[in-house]
């Protein structure tokens, strides 16, 4: 099994990081056959990705959720899925020249992290963990999807001399309302997540809440976006100060996942 | 909506400040690791418990405040409309519900722990209850993990004449909810049977949790304190004090016995001791109705609203 999926693994990282060159030349060669080439090639890595994660939910005998590697990997699976999502629903395939490249960077993190297949530690045996953790992919993929939006915004100023990007990018406006669906998507399914962790938090830990410091930082990061979404309200803050959010929420995100494990250490540890 | 930008601001950045910094240390502890007067900042803004801190509860008061007057504000223009336009002020009632639901249970909840052996019983006089540990296993996966632990207790009602007692299984992830209170499976540890004779004669013996004392019962002021037991050389680690001063430490391993004066030591038989976490939180479920309106409402503001009508302020 463990084979099986370290073969489609690197299958997957392959077909990922050829889309994202299909993406680049896209732009490059300012052909529109080339993006759909590109999302085809991202939507097979992303079939392959689906059947990689279940190949070693099938080798664990559980869900593949519970590590670094596991999530990293399904944190990009998110990020794929809703990448995808968008792309196709607002036909939008320039955000695939700047998601793409976050999906290869969470997949190559993902590379890098122990895929040894470990027993369950008590605390993680639950029929919690899977709702905790299936709306953080999701939250995270919308908080991804978001942040390229948000990048996009930041830089269109200056891809105004380039006529190609400026004709294939939706106006301010209509940036503006994708970014503000992937958000709201994102905070809807974080709620989730937070709601679900601390029912699961009250059952193992005896407490619902206790500041550890990946909850904490999930709270941050729900703060985050819950600004970004008054700003936007707001008439006079639309566009830039949103975008300017949506870009630090995805900061936190990240630093949610990564940085909590690796510089404060908590309850949270294994995750 | 312009103070309650700026109160999610710096809610969100005091709250990443109390992450990074570690909590409930002491003065010398953050002298250590950063510098004198960086830890006596610490210190004074209260940042070695920031979320239990006056200005963190200020700052919460504050969001209260802003969050019942933005909700009393907007609900009479509300009241005419479809169930779809009540996103917003659903999901900021619920904010509200779980900040107070959260902040009632810290004020109010009672915590007690009970740790023992299989067959012991402790009494816990403030929750006027006792709890018996009737059996402790720990259970383990193929690779030598462990997989579960659990505690079978009796808990005994002390406010009733008949003592009525209550039975459950707790492990982790199941706690038990008996007479209001919740049970939970917290940790474990390791006991040894502590004997001491006197000149050749029994003198006391008892079954001692690891990190526990034992005073000498004819001598009170010479304590034996049962450190530790590391099971891989099967070894216990003691140490002795008299009058509060420390006289030695050291390990003992089988076969060894411990000879302070005319008194003699031995530890025996180790076993596994559990830790139970009892709990009482009145407002954990105004809480959680706070959590599911969030859902709800932020449901109902993306997902349910008329079209057309997205950004406008309501």
């Amino acid at each position: 099994m463990l084979q099986i999926e370290n073969t489609l693994f690197t299958i997957v990282m392959i077909l990922y990081f050829v889309s994202m060159i299909f993406y680049f030349l896209y732009v490059a060669l300012k052909k529109e056959t080339v993006s759909r080439i590109a999302f085809v090639i991202q939507l097979c890595g992303f079939v392959l990705h689906t059947a990689a994660i279940v190949v070693r939910g099938i080798g664990a005998g559980r869900l593949p959720l519970t590590n670094q590697y596991e999530f990293a990997t399904s944190f990009a699976w998110g990020l794929s899925l809703l990448s995808l999502v968008f792309i196709y629903r607002y036909k939008f395939y320039v955000m695939g020249l700047f998601g793409s490249p976050v999906i290869f960077l969470v997949i190559g993190y993902a590379a890098m992290q122990s895929r040894e297949v470990r027993e369950l530690m008590p605390a993680l045996r639950s029929g919690w963990l899977g709702f905790h953790v299936s709306t953080a992919i999701i939250a995270y993929g919308a908080f991804g999807v978001c942040f390229v939006l948000g990048i996009i915004f930041l830089l269109r100023e200056k891809m105004k001399n380039h006529g190609f990007l400026d004709q294939h990018i939706p106006d301010s406006g209509k940036l503006d309302l994708i970014a503000y669906r992937s958000a709201s998507l994102g905070i809807l399914f974080l709620t989730f997540t937070i709601i679900t962790g601390a029912i699961w938090a009250e059952r193992a830990w005896g407490s619902y809440w206790s500041w550890d410091p990946k909850e904490t930082w999930s709270l941050v990061t729900w703060i985050i976006y819950a600004t970004y979404l008054h700003l936007r309200v707001r008439r006079n803050w639309h566009g830039k100060s949103a975008a300017i959010f949506a870009v630090i929420g995805f900061v936190c995100v990240l630093f949610t996942y990564i940085g909590v494990n690796t510089f404060l250490p908590g309850i949270h540890s294994y995750a | 909506m312009r103070f309650a930008i700026i109160l999610l601001v710096v809610l969100a950045v005091v709250c990443s400040l109390g992450s990074l910094i570690t909590q409930g240390q002491t003065y010398s502890w953050y002298a250590n690791r950063y510098s004198e007067r960086t830890a006596a900042l610490i210190i004074a803004l209260h940042l070695d418990d920031a979320f239990h801190s006056w200005w963190f509860i200020l700052i919460s008061a504050f969001l209260c405040i802003n969050l019942i007057f933005c909700n009393i504000i907007r609900l009479p223009s509300l009241l005419k409309r479809p169930i779809g336009y009540w996103g917003s002020w659903i999901c900021h009632v619920g904010v509200l519900l779980l900040i107070l639901g959260y902040g009632l249970g810290q004020m109010t909840y009672k915590e007690y722990t009970v740790y023992g052996v299989s067959g012991d019983m402790m009494a816990v006089s403030d929750a006027s209850l006792a709890v018996s540990i009737d059996d402790f296993r720990i259970t383990y996966n193929e690779d030598g993990s462990v997989q579960q632990y659990t505690s079978d207790i009796t808990v005994y009602d002390l406010t009733r004449s008949d003592g009525r007692a209550r039975s459950a299984s707790v492990s982790v992830n199941n706690p038990a909810s008996i007479n209001g209170l919740k049970f939970y499976q917290n940790s474990t540890g390791w006991a040894a049977r502590v004997k001491i004779q006197k000149n050749g004669e029994d003198l006391q013996e008892s079954v001692v949790c690891a990190g526990d004392i034992l005073p000498v019962s004819d001598k009170q002021d010479l304590v034996i304190l049962f450190n530790a037991y590391y099971p891989d050389v099967t070894g216990y680690l003691y140490s002795v004090y008299y009058q509060g001063s420390i006289l030695g430490m050291n390990i003992l391993l089988p076969g060894e016995v411990l000879t302070i004066d005319e008194y003699t030591v031995t530890f025996s038989e180790p076993q596994t001791y559990t830790l139970i976490q009892i709990k009482r939180d009145s407002f954990t479920p105004l809480a959680f109705a706070g959590g599911l309106l969030v859902l709800a409402g932020l449901f109902t503001a993306f997902y349910l609203k008329p079209k057309g009508n997205k950004n406008a302020p309501d």
